[in-house]
């Protein structure tokens, strides 16, 4: 099947400390940060190539096209995902501030239109604004089936239909979805079984979690092609329904660290003082 | 080349992403608990594909040389054709992968370079088509660790002229006595590249012939010893191995020819082995600054952090003087490979020289900067220290390396 998989560039968790706030308050500062692919969208790379593939003849048998928005050097995120198997990219030229959950939908419905997907396969949210609206907004505007949260895939009567666990509160709610769907995806999707395709054989055993690029994905990945487009050319609204009017960092911490001798006294301390119990 | 690619940055983060979640969290099995580091690096070559990619260009090459063999024209396309980008990409992503893992367990690199570097390379450049085919592919993949033995308790530096084991000849074949030392791999090893000399009763010692031997672990008069404790390195296990009347064919003969002298291509040998402890240099450096850095930036000494003060300062600007240097040695040959060349022995040694010597420094200098905390296992510059120290020993001394470059320039 074809599948569209949206990527978002977030600074690397591991380099958060060195997130700033502008001076007015008015932005976050880029300067300086490294970037990776949001964690929960290289999750549905992942599901969407082992959807894609008989993996132990390492056989293609849909494409899988990766989106992203934002300046022209998010080029480098994207090839880490086409490094790991993706067959092309599109990159949607825009400024951050340009962007919200709903100009991001809109924008996606508009490729979902020209690509003609079998299904878009999401992040459930990206790890910076933690948002978790894209994937919904764009079904609705599609008129698509969803499933959010998914923990598991399985494909069903031919490939027209996707059987979906989504890990809810309460424990795993299973859904089949008629193709086309725009399904979001949680953290349990890259389990070695938790993809199933029809084609690789049942036990086969993923390694857990988003694959490794091979050296080899990683040289024929250059080769690739990444289109790149305007946001003002999609011809959409790109009228913002969300602003950020001020940021502000929270307060630090005080580091203090003291060693209680009994569970009495902890209990006491962090219902007196810390006030959480 | 004057930096490294995006490509070749992507690999990097590759290589890092593994090793910060297989080997980084494990470090304590692999240094002190005498976990072998070989199932992780078979996953690490079988995770990238390296293996396999290697195999699929020796297999190409090894049918070339049959072809040649056979008597067909080279042609004309590969002659001088041995560089090119592909060439040099390939190598640059070694050597990301050697500084990758040399932050972190220097010892893994030395463990794997040995088996895939001199007992794979000493097979491609001196065994037979068949020797090679039965050998090399399981060798790359890891499926099989090699081992590479020369040295002895009485021959290190003077690896020939000392050499006391023994080859005499049997039959068709010959019987092999000796004892080595030093043997990275030698506990594990399935396949052993011996080095002897050819006793026939009438050549004295410093005239023999040095042949070489194919073995497999477990031949009947071979002992792999058991790991010896040693000042670093601890995640490369190194060992000795005793040969008491072991009796192999002319098969096992590499090359299948007495006439073949180890002598004659040692140079090699040593000359891709030098040049490839620069990239073990820059890892241990790199990883040494990162956390000097950090911790000048972060420790409090005086009321200000100690990163304040001129004599932490100047120890930071030595390391960084280090890392320019011996990351742009790597460069250059990187470079040479782009251009179908390698470096010249005495260039090689030099490069080999200054990057032992200035990653022992930064070593030193990041213990000492971390001070009561430097000398703590618990901090990484401990192990890094002491791990650096042997790269002024293994392959040819500081002292050898020296002399070399001397009898190079002086030659006329």
């Amino acid at each position: 099947m074809k599948i569209l998989v949206p990527v978002k560039r977030v600074c690397d968790p591991d380099n958060a400390n060195k997130v700033k706030v502008s001076d007015d308050g008015s932005s976050v500062t880029s300067d300086g940060l490294e970037w990776k692919p949001n964690p929960f969208d290289e999750y549905a790379v992942e599901a969407g190539l082992r959807l894609n593939e008989n993996a132990p003849k390492n056989e293609k048998l849909g494409e899988t096209v990766v989106v992203s928005f934002g300046a022209s050097d998010v080029v480098q995120t994207m090839r880490q995902t086409l490094a790991m198997g993706a067959d092309r990219g599109i990159l949607v030229q825009a400024d951050d501030a340009e962007l919200d959950s709903m100009v991001v939908a809109r924008a996606l419905k508009s490729l979902v239109d020209a690509e003609q997907p079998d299904l878009v396969l999401m992040g459930k949210q990206a790890v910076d604004g933690d948002s978790n609206a894209a994937g919904q907004m764009l079904a609705e505007m599609l008129g698509w089936p969803m499933a959010t949260f998914a923990m598991n895939i399985a494909t069903d009567d031919g490939g027209k239909t996707l059987t979906v666990g989504r890990e809810v509160d309460t424990g795993v709610l299973t859904l089949k979805v008629t193709l086309p769907a725009v399904v979001t995806v949680d953290l349990r999707i890259v389990a070695p079984d938790a993809v199933s395709n029809g084609v690789t054989p049942a036990d086969h055993k993923y390694n857990d979690g988003a694959r490794y690029a091979s050296l080899k994905g990683i040289m024929q990945a250059k080769k690739k092609k990444i289109d790149q487009k305007k946001l003002g050319d999609l011809g959409i609204d790109t009228g913002l329904t969300t602003t950020y009017p001020k940021f502000e960092l929270p307060p630090a911490r005080t580091g203090s660290c003291e060693f209680v001798e009994t569970v009495d006294e902890l209990v006491d301390k962090l219902h007196n003082e810390a006030k959480v119990l | 080349m004057i930096e490294w690619s995006e490509q070749h940055l992507a690999a990097r983060d590759a290589f890092r992403r593994f090793i910060d979640a297989e080997i980084r969290p494990n470090i304590e099995d692999f240094e002190h608990n005498g976990v072998p580091p070989y199932d992780v690096l078979r996953k690490l070559i079988a995770t990238f594909g390296i293996g396999e990619m290697q195999v699929a260009s020796f297999r190409a090459r090894l049918d070339k040389e049959r072809a040649i063999a056979a008597g067909e024209a080279e042609p004309e396309a590969d002659k001088g054709a041995r560089g090119g980008s592909g060439a040099a990409d390939a190598a640059a992503m070694q050597n990301l992968l050697v500084i990758e893992l040399s932050r972190v367990c220097p010892g893994m690199v030395t463990a794997m370079g040995v088996s895939q570097g001199l007992c794979v390379g000493t097979l491609n450049s001196r065994g037979t088509l068949d020797q090679r085919a039965k050998y090399v592919p399981e060798l790359l993949t890891m499926e099989k660790v090699g081992a590479w033995a020369i040295t002895e308790p009485g021959s290190g530096s003077d690896a020939f002229g000392s050499m006391m084991s023994t080859c005499r000849r049997d039959g068709d074949g010959y019987v092999l006595n000796g004892s080595k030392t030093f043997i990275t791999n030698g506990p594990y090893a399935d396949t052993v590249i011996f080095i002897c000399k050819l006793d026939d009763g009438d050549t004295p010692p410093d005239k023999r012939q040095v042949l070489s031997f194919i073995l497999d672990r477990g031949m009947e008069g071979l002992t792999q010893s058991r790991p010896l404790r040693k000042m670093g390195q601890h995640s490369s296990p190194t060992g000795e191995l005793f040969l008491e009347d072991v009796r192999v064919g002319p098969e096992r003969l590499l090359g299948e020819s007495e006439k073949l002298s180890y002598r004659s291509g040692a140079r090699d040998t040593f000359s891709s082995e030098r040049s490839g402890t620069s990239s073990i240099a820059l890892g241990i450096v790199q990883e040494c600054m990162e956390l000097s850095i950090d911790y000048a930036r972060n420790r409090v000494q005086f009321g200000q952090p100690i990163g304040q003060f001129q004599l932490i300062q100047q120890k930071l600007a030595k390391m960084e003087v280090a890392r320019m240097n011996i990351q742009n040695m790597i460069f250059r040959q990187i470079e040479l490979r782009k251009q179908g060349k390698g470096m010249s022995f005495a260039e090689a040694s030099a490069c080999k020289l200054y990057s032992a010597q200035a990653c022992m420094e930064v070593a030193l200098e990041a213990v000492q900067l971390f001070g009561g905390n430097g000398y703590m296992a618990e901090y990484r510059v401990e192990q890094l220290c002491r791990d650096a120290k042997v790269l002024q020993i293994y392959a040819g001394t500081d002292e050898i390396q020296t002399s070399q470059i001397a009898r190079d320039l002086l030659a006329e």
